[in-house]
């Protein structure tokens, strides 16, 4: 085991994908191959190491990530160029888990930045051909990302629903209420044959358990935290009162356990490991 | 009866194993988690006087396949917000040791009362964290007396001492730390190390070097254990690289009483799960009663001191 290794590595291509997103591309060596919500460690050198959702990897060994500009190193990191070098660990923590039954009622629930990892797993539903609804959401329509991709898909049993805040782009309002519409007409069978993997705000987050388990549906929610090592070790990351890890237990966890964590959408250490509200 | 119960200092474990300070000692809840799974007792994270974010990122990184590099810097929340992570702690009734460290032996003390009030089994004092400030006790025989005989003076609860490798004579300090009434020692802090990236031609730490842990140190700390039992009459605490059942038993052969681990747990909590039943099969196909039985036995065996001639 050695993916904690930092393997320094060429940026390849750079993919300007909204306002303020950009895709950064790059081959790594060795035959590892990541699944959807595992996520990577990105050192800036001289800057930062932060950890990074995998956006897409390709079998010719291309990995991407999509980075939104929200700090410091991500600033730095938006300001790389096309052969510039950068750190990567992974891939690390678990996966979103692609049901065996291609029948099943699959919804993929993505709001800003979280759409990330689920432009991942959508691809490999689609490899593993399972069908699937997407809902994604943003602030303001230059905030939709992966939407022309998705759209090039044109298959057969796959939908797409946009929604803005502004309605500026889709619906106007959020992805819960769209949701939560889509559900109605479901019937108590079709519920229990249902799933739904998200990732996004938390507050969104919270809020989709809430629908699932009034719904009783299975519900799989990939989150985020501060992290020093990625792997286990610095507990930075720990979600109280359960003592799991971000890191290792997750970043995606099952409904039961969001149930039971008492800092799901509420709080988060910082690199003191103080807790902070989130 | 569980042959793996022992007792150090007026401690009392339920198995040999001892998180190690620095990793994972955050929370309360993943402290529990970590004893449920076998773990004997628990030291924090070094708590100092104030909240200290420590140095950025990479601060933890694996160099060789279970061999880490870290400069976390002591970041901590601090010991008066640690106070209440304390006392949600002993709701638990496990064995807690915290590690403290400060800026002066005023801070120590100050920091060790406030954790000894909120609850602490025992204190840890680190004086040998090789990236920052306060390794420059841990390298000083007088220093080291000092610090450890204050404490004592001021404390009730047992003092363990965790001491800096990266000196040339680990055995004077050691007894230096006896001396001024330590309750034990734990042998070994990581040793000053660093990695350079060859493509970006960089230091990969942020403090550009730091402890290495894991693997490849823990022949390193079984002969510093080893040493250290020749000549001290307090306990020792192993720590260094344990990575499986087979080293547990290793340190405890050169002369540890309980054996701090740490790194390993990069593989997640089922590793102590394998350690714990190893450790039992270990004694009950070899027929001991308690793994103390097997404290110092490698002492036993006469080894070479000069070479053969001709």
């Amino acid at each position: 085991m050695t993916k904690n290794i930092i393997e320094t590595v060429k940026i390849k291509t750079i993919i300007d994908e909204c306002d303020g997103v950009k895709t950064f591309l790059f081959e790594r060596n060795g035959t590892v191959v990541p699944k959807p919500g595992q996520f990577v460690m990105i050192w800036v050198p001289g800057v930062d190491e932060i950890p990074m959702s995998i956006s897409s990897y390709n079998e010719n060994g291309e990995w991407a990530i999509t980075v939104k500009n929200v700090g410091d190193c991500t600033n730095s990191i938006h300001d790389l160029k096309v052969g510039d070098y950068i750190g990567v660990r992974g891939p690390l923590g678990n996966f979103f888990k692609i049901p065996q039954d291609t029948n099943k009622n699959i919804f993929l629930i993505g709001g800003g930045i979280g759409m990330v990892p689920l432009r991942f797993l959508a691809s490999e539903l689609i490899k593993m051909g399972n069908k699937f609804k997407f809902i994604e959401g943003a602030k303001v329509k230059d905030e939709i990302l992966f939407a022309n991709e998705f759209l090039e898909y044109q298959q057969e049993d796959l939908e797409f629903h946009f929604c803005t805040d502004d309605g500026s782009y889709g619906k106007k309002g959020f992805t819960t209420d769209l949701f939560e519409h889509i559900i109605e007409s479901l019937s108590v069978e079709e519920l229990k044959d249902s799933v739904v993997f998200t990732c996004g705000p938390e507050i969104m987050m919270h809020k989709i358990l809430q629908i699932c388990i009034e719904k009783k549906v299975e519900m799989y929610a990939s989150l985020e935290r501060i992290m020093r090592c990625g792997c286990g070790l610095c507990g930075l990351c720990v979600l109280d009162p359960l003592g799991l890890l971000v890191c290792n237990d997750g970043p995606v966890f099952n409904s039961h356990m969001l149930t039971e964590m008492e800092d799901f959408s509420k709080f988060e250490r910082d690199f003191s490991g103080k807790k902070n509200s989130l | 009866m569980n042959s793996l119960v022992l007792n150090i200092s007026e401690l009392k474990l339920n198995s040999p194993l001892i998180l190690a300070s620095g990793i994972l000692g955050v929370s309360y809840s993943t402290m529990k988690r970590l004893v449920d799974v076998g773990l004997g007792a628990i030291t924090t994270k070094s708590i100092g006087p104030k909240p200290r974010k420590g140095y950025k990122n990479p601060s933890i990184v694996e160099v060789y396949p279970g061999t880490f590099l870290n400069s976390v810097g002591l970041g901590n929340p601090g010991i008066d917000n640690f106070m209440t992570e304390i006392k949600e702690i002993k709701k638990f009734k496990f064995p807690l040791i915290v590690s403290v460290f400060g800026d002066s032996i005023e801070s120590y003390i100050k920091v060790a009362l406030k954790a000894e009030q909120a609850g602490a089994n025992a204190i840890e004092i680190n004086i040998s964290c090789p990236h920052a400030e306060v390794s420059s006790i841990g390298i000083d025989k007088n220093l080291t007396f000092s610090i450890v005989k204050s404490m004592k003076e001021e404390l009730k609860v047992p003092v363990f001492v965790k001491l800096n490798p990266n000196v040339t004579n680990l055995g004077e300090i050691a007894l230096a730390a006896q001396k001024g009434g330590a309750d034990a020692v734990v042998a070994i802090n990581t040793l000053a190390a660093m990695k350079v990236d060859i493509n970006t031609k960089r230091p990969i730490l942020s403090h550009g070097s730091g402890g290495l842990s894991g693997e490849a140190i823990h022949p390193i700390a079984v002969k510093k254990v080893y040493d250290l039992y020749k000549i001290l009459e307090i306990p020792i605490i192993g720590c260094g690289g344990a990575s499986n059942w087979q080293d547990v038993i290793e340190f405890i052969l050169v002369g540890a009483s309980a054996v701090q681990i740490g790194t390993i747990l990069h593989q997640g909590l089922d590793a102590i799960t394998d350690i714990i039943n190893g450790l039992k099969k270990f004694l009950k196909d070899s027929e001991y009663s308690s793994i103390s039985e097997l404290k110092g036995l490698a002492h036993e065996f006469k080894t070479q001191e000069v070479p053969d001639f001709d």
